[in-house]
């Protein structure tokens, strides 16, 4: 019984985590650098749904709709105007990495002065009493948002799959200057991962803040396991970083069983480091 | 069909390709020799604008193509192939032949194509949903100029086909070039394997120090000149 609810709380964990994940992971694979400020996105398409939703009494479904499309815009603009002209600067993916770091500092703060400090909620799904499902308990909310998080991946995966886009994607990401040759413009790709990438970037936003609390950091946080999780499962695959999310979530899950939660942070941190010294291609990446 | 005329062409403003006078017929096979170092893959990189062109001209079919961008002379009939193993190693063979497809789909219908190049390489459709990292060497290359024939090119430009490849490959490699030019196809071949590209080509340019140093048929392999050049003097 006590196993059952260790897997559901993992589940939930790890569906979050994955969201987060695989859309920073689309957006490494496709334009070969770290992009911290998915993150800021994330936490920037919550308010924007707070915003909305409870400031201006929009519909949740219609509010949850711009809130992507306005997610997946704004990662995009920050492709056009910062990564863009860096890019044809010939900077390094070191210095794209930096700026990333600052975007993620910048949009955080700016939405601490636009909408407080103070935790904000939804409210969108009451918290309920849970229903029980082999003596694990889980809340509805908690349901939508594994389902959510499964639909949207299983989509983003026939999106790489099948379609003349996503096989765009892949190609760039296999190598670049080959792409260029048969007449693929890199710069679109990057632009087009980046739109999609950030899309998912909202739906993990509205995700989080129906599940959790809107904080200014909690992009952040978030961030830092997604890239665990990424690095776990090895940065240049998708699958490989929606994998590593769950084994982390299932991680923290079980750490929270033996050590005090505190050490919860610790825990991303500490597989994050074995996979660095002892695999550091993660499980499914590619070795160069 | 291509005419060049007083080429200058490099990188970053350093002049590599140095006041080339070239051209191709239809149908022809011409092979570019010299020793490394001396230009022949930067030249074929300014045909297709992935090197900086500095001065002169590159007319196709009559039209002045100098400052076109890549993906418009694709558009154009002009297709390349670079060197080592250019295949996108993580897609399917089929998704690569896609790959060879984008800017096309539009104007050509894809299985058809797909059609004829399998007709020409059969061994790719019987792998068609391998990844191309699991084909050998000579599958890779044929893989690769497959892609490049998805794009109904008029004029491809090949960058050593034979690297890494068995003598038996190479040689299979060259007599699918020649069955290709039977089908109205041009052709400008980079090579090293001076002696079994030779048998294929109907000109051989030798390339000295950026420039065209000499020409002339297959004969001119038998010419003492070209022996002083592979060994350094003049």
């Amino acid at each position: 019984m006590i196993f059952a609810q260790l897997l559901i709380n993992s589940l939930i964990t790890g569906a979050i985590y994955a969201l987060v994940a695989s859309g920073f992971s689309i957006i490494y694979s496709v334009c070969k650098f770290v992009h911290f400020a998915h993150g800021a996105v994330i936490t920037v398409a919550g308010y924007f749904l707070y915003f909305l939703y409870v400031r201006l009494g929009f519909n949740f479904y219609f509010a949850a709709s711009l809130t992507v499309l306005f997610a997946s815009l704004l990662g995009a603009s920050l492709n056009l105007t910062i990564y863009k002209k860096l890019r044809t600067k010939k900077s390094s993916s070191a210095i794209l990495l930096l700026a990333s770091v600052g975007l993620l500092i910048f949009l955080e703060s700016f939405a601490l002065l636009l909408m407080g400090a103070d935790v904000k909620t939804l409210n969108f799904i009451p918290v309920s009493k849970g229903l029980k499902i082999l003596g694990a308990v889980i809340t509805p909310l908690q349901v939508v948002v594994i389902l959510a998080s499964l639909i949207v991946l299983v989509l983003t995966y026939v999106l790489m799959k099948q379609t003349k886009l996503g096989k765009a994607m892949r190609a760039v990401a296999d190598n670049k200057d080959l792409a260029e040759i048969v007449g693929v413009s890199a710069e679109k790709i990057y632009n087009w991962s980046f739109l999609l990438g950030s899309s998912i970037a909202g739906i993990a936003g509205i995700l989080v803040s129906l599940e959790h609390n809107l904080e200014p950091t909690m992009g952040t946080s978030l961030m830092i396991k997604g890239f665990a999780a990424a690095v776990i499962g090895g940065m240049d695959s998708v699958a490989g970083s929606i994998l590593g999310a769950f084994l982390l979530g299932f991680l923290e899950n079980l750490g929270g069983w033996f050590f005090p939660s505190a050490y919860k942070e610790a825990i991303a941190f500490a597989a994050l480091l074995t996979f660095l010294l002892f695999r550091p291609h993660g499980i499914l990446g590619s070795k160069s | 069909m291509l005419k060049v005329e007083n080429l200058s062409a490099g990188y970053s403003g350093i002049e590599v390709i140095k006041g080339v006078n070239f051209c191709i017929g239809s149908s022809e096979i011409v092979l570019i020799l010299g020793p490394n170092g001396t230009g022949k893959s930067t030249f074929l990189k300014s045909l297709f604008k992935l090197a900086d062109i500095y001065s002169g001209k590159i007319w196709f079919f009559g039209k002045d193509i100098t400052q076109f961008l890549t993906h418009q002379i694709i558009d154009f009939g002009i297709s390349y192939v670079p060197q080592g193993r250019p295949v996108f190693s993580q897609l399917t063979v089929l998704e690569n032949l896609e790959m060879g497809f984008w800017l096309f789909s539009d104007r050509f219908n894809l299985g058809k194509s797909l059609e004829r190049v399998f007709q020409e390489f059969p061994v790719l459709e019987a792998k068609k949903h391998l990844p191309a990292n699991s084909l050998s060497g000579g599958e890779q290359q044929m893989l690769a100029i497959s892609r490049a024939l998805m794009q109904h090119p008029k004029l491809i430009l090949l960058d050593e086909p034979s690297l890494g490849l068995s003598p038996k490959l190479s040689k299979q490699i060259f007599s699918k070039l020649v069955k290709l030019k039977q089908q109205n196809l041009s052709i400008i071949l980079v090579e090293q394997n001076a002696r079994g590209a030779a048998e294929i080509a109907d000109r051989i340019c030798i390339f000295v120090d950026g420039q065209i140093g000499l020409e002339g048929d297959r004969e001119l392999l038998r010419d003492p000149r070209v022996k002083e050049l592979y060994l350094g003097g003049l």
